[in-house]
């Protein structure tokens, strides 16, 4: 019997690595198609209501681009989706046993929102000339609220892995479950603030990035420049919100995960009036963060809004219950330093823009646009590390552990290869699919150089 | 009625609507291996036209099945995550490479080799779906997958699936969905005036509906055999909708012969509903037989309810707009 056990054991292991990293893998492609999927409907509604305003048809041009652009991103996002919803179970099946019914109803929301916006992409793609234009338009606002509302659901359920509630647990199952109080639980708010905000930003920076590039290329091109500003617009609204959003998610994360910021800051030790620790590499042996630069009292102010406050160093926590340190700290600041780069570049736009009544578009200006669109993807990635790594080894915050939930089926190494594999093709083909979409040539009214276009034309 | 059971028929209903539909986008991928990817440009052209404005809507049902499943029978779902990961991985593969296959077919405009690529990758994906579908419902129904009373599997991860009863679900299911492509696509053709690929899809309708018949014949005869719970069900409780099904697959090809496209979609759409609900009917209450009942697999009574309440809500949103959806594009008339 013995023998049988022990492989078993190994396997359990080795299952464990495999399933994050595929949940890592996919969840990590996903949310990138994600973003677009709740940003994007924004701008295309923007770029075409342009159109309708104005019936100037290079807005037209640009609105019937993105959405076909939207298309493409939109259906590998509904796939790559998919697989997640199947992966719960495939993966984490015991998960899903004991507490299923517990994340179920915000599951069931975001199905419905989710189903509205994949009908209303069909009569949104399909409609162009079966509608009337401002029934077409009114057709996209469910894709962009359907959008939003999804991205809501299914992060409350991240939310409540990391303050779980609304139930008890008897015997290995959850017990006297109240689905509603689990779905609002308090990381709910900030979390969900958080996301969505960094989603519009994402999709408004790399929109934007995208048409800086081209405008690089060719400064006269009215098409992009228009384009380019719809982004833009998008990112510099999201970007200061999201530093109110962000400082509330931090907080909430010192009050309910002490562990978590511990880790997210490198502080071992507990101590009062502790320091933010700008950059900085955690080294678990020592149990030091060197090469910090420390700003004395700024951390405990920040978690606390209180100079004197205690942080709880990660030495307070049995170490089979605190997260590996240096991702988590190294993902935390790759993070917030992509994020303020990016606010600070909205600050300086709107206050451009609001003293000069237009948009910096300068070649510097320019260059700068170009990096922020993969920035913001960074910090969006960085950010899941942080709240998905900082959160173990519990799958739920000190309730259940990942180790505990991982599939027993064997050969999830090969699923994880067949994984990489598959994501490869696919990231490849939709790369591929998108510079074919931007070869095409744009009707003749976009390629109307600049003054023609100025005076009104 | 109690919770349990409530829940139970939406699921069915969703997986029916997932049937009729999705499962009609699926088989008009199946088509295309059908016709070793020698259709004519005409012939395609109608084919993506069916599908492009609705499967993705479609395809959410298998969603929301997913999700009703996981929160109504936790246990049942734990337990077929691991019994079936394998046909539930390579279904998943299916749906992934028919998703992406299509959507970068429809839009790698100008690059035909490209283009002609995703076409292929698209059909095997559809018929690799409702195949792997298929066996996770027969290995099911047949009663062969050792689960302890304790909701372990207990059997082997690679093969324990794999049952003679699964293969055959698995190719009629194939079927289900390439005779519903096939009956939908001869409307469709009539709808847009065109005879001669009207009588195309019409003729290969027949073949594959009378194919059909034959096979539902011989799955019968062999859950008789060889699946005695299943027999018990079908002979006690479900032999009107298997009654039912016969009635409506003859009625569909007689109305195909008689080219009333109509009530050939309804008779079709009418024997596959019949299908799956003589087969729940007749698996009920197990949901893992022969150990695991819906009494043993359900999630707590308030649970139940809320999921069920959320279900009408979501309704009340989602059938206007999906008439809509499918008003606009499958029954309305052409505006442009």
């Amino acid at each position: 019997m013995s023998d049988l056990v022990l492989p078993a054991m190994a396997d359990t292991a080795f299952n464990l690595l495999a399933a994050r990293l595929q949940m890592a893998l996919t969840l990590g492609f996903h949310i990138v198609l994600a973003v677009f999927g709740i940003g994007m409907p924004v701008l295309l509604l923007a770029a075409e209501w342009q159109y309708l305003r104005t019936g100037d048809e290079l807005w037209k041009a640009l609105a019937h681009r993105w959405s076909k652009i939207f298309a493409v991103l939109f259906a590998v996002g509904a796939i790559s989706g998919t697989v997640l919803s199947f992966e719960l179970g495939l993966l984490w099946p015991e998960f899903m046993r004991q507490f299923g019914p517990v994340v179920a109803f915000p599951f069931a929301m975001e199905g419905f929102a989710f189903f509205l916006e994949a009908i209303f992409v069909g009569i949104y793609l399909y409609g162009w000339n079966r509608l009337s234009r401002w029934a077409h338009w009114w057709c996209g606002v469910p894709i962009a609220l359907g959008g939003a509302a999804s991205a809501w659901f299914v992060v409350t359920v991240n939310a409540w892995m990391n303050t779980p509630r609304g139930f008890a647990m008897d015997g290995g199952r959850a017990v006297d479950i109240d689905p509603i109080a689990a779905m609002l639980n308090p990381a709910s708010g900030p979390q969900t603030a958080h996301m969505i905000v960094a989603a519009y930003m994402v999709a408004g920076f790399l929109v934007a990035a995208v048409y800086a590039w081209s405008l690089l290329g060719d400064p006269s091109s009215v098409y992009s420049r228009r384009a380019m500003k719809l982004g833009l617009a998008l990112g510099v609204a999201a970007s200061p919100i999201q530093l109110i959003a962000g400082d509330w998610a931090a907080r909430l994360v010192a009050q309910t995960q002490p562990v978590k910021l511990a880790a997210l800051e490198g502080q071992f030790k507990t101590e009062a009036g502790a320091p933010l620790r700008i950059g900085g590499l955690p080294d678990e042996a020592t149990r030091e963060t060197n090469y910090a630069l420390e700003i004395p009292g700024l951390l405990s102010w920040l978690a606390y809004r209180d100079r004197d406050a205690v942080v709880q160093g990660l030495d307070d926590f049995p170490a089979d219950q605190t997260p590996p340190v240096a991702i988590v700290h190294v993902a935390f600041q790759v993070m917030v330093g992509c994020g303020v780069f990016l606010a600070l570049l909205s600050l300086v736009v709107l206050w451009r823009g609001l003293r000069r009544r237009r948009l910096p578009d300068g070649p510097v200006f320019l260059r700068l646009l170009v990096v922020s669109g993969p920035l913001s993807l960074v910090a969006l990635e960085a950010g899941w590390v942080v709240t998905e790594v900082g959160r173990q080894p519990w799958i739920v915050q000190d309730v259940a552990r990942t180790a505990d939930m991982v599939t027993a089926a064997p050969y999830v190494g090969w699923m994880l290869l067949a994984t990489i594999v598959t994501y490869t093709v696919i990231a490849v083909g939709t790369i591929t699919a998108l510079r074919l979409l931007a070869k095409q040539s744009l009707p003749e009214v976009a390629k109307q150089p600049m003054p023609e276009n100025a005076l009104g034309a | 009625m109690e919770p349990e059971n409530i829940l139970l028929v939406v699921i069915l209903m969703g997986l029916t609507v997932y049937a009729l539909f999705g499962g009609a986008d699926f088989g008009a991928g199946v088509w295309e291996v059908n016709t070793a990817m020698q259709a004519s440009p005409k012939e395609r052209k109608l084919l993506f036209g069916a599908i492009g404005p609705v499967w993705e809507a479609n395809h959410v049902w298998l969603i929301f099945v997913l999700v009703a499943m996981f929160g109504a029978f936790p246990e049942a779902f734990a337990v077929f995550c691991q019994a079936l990961w394998l046909p539930l991985v390579l279904a998943l593969a299916g749906i992934v490479f028919r998703g992406v296959g299509f959507a970068l077919r429809t839009y790698s405009i100008g690059a035909e080799r490209q283009q002609f690529a995703w076409e292929v990758v698209f059909a095997i994906g559809s018929t690799a779906a409702p195949f792997f579908l298929g066996t996770c419902v027969g290995a099911l129904a047949s009663g062969s997958l050792n689960v302890a009373r304790d909701a372990r599997f207990q059997g082997n991860f690679l093969t324990g699936w794999l049952s003679p009863m699964a293969l055959f679900t698995g190719f009629f299911v194939v079927g289900m969905c390439a005779y519903l492509a096939a009956v939908y696509l001869a409307r469709e053709a009539k709808g847009l005036g065109d005879r001669e690929l009207t009588l195309l899809w019409r003729q290969r309708a027949l073949a594959t509906g009378i194919w059909m018949g034959v096979l539902a014949l011989a799955g019968v005869a062999y859950v008789a055999t060889d699946a005695p719970l299943l027999w018990d069900g079908f002979r006690q409780r479900s032999w009107p909708l298997v009654l039912g099904s016969i009635v409506a697959g003859f009625l569909s090809l007689y109305s195909l012969i008689r080219e009333r496209y109509r009530t050939a979609v309804l008779g079709a759409a009418a024997a596959v509903t019949s299908v799956i609900w003589g087969w729940a009917v007749a698996q009920y209450p197990w949901l893992v037989p022969p150990t695991i009942t819906v009494e043993d697999a359900k999630a707590p009574a308030n649970v139940l309810w809320l999921l069920i309440a959320t279900i009408c809500l979501g309704f009340l949103l989602l059938v206007p707009a999906l008439a809509y959806l499918l008003y606009l594009f499958k029954v309305g008339r052409r505006i442009g």
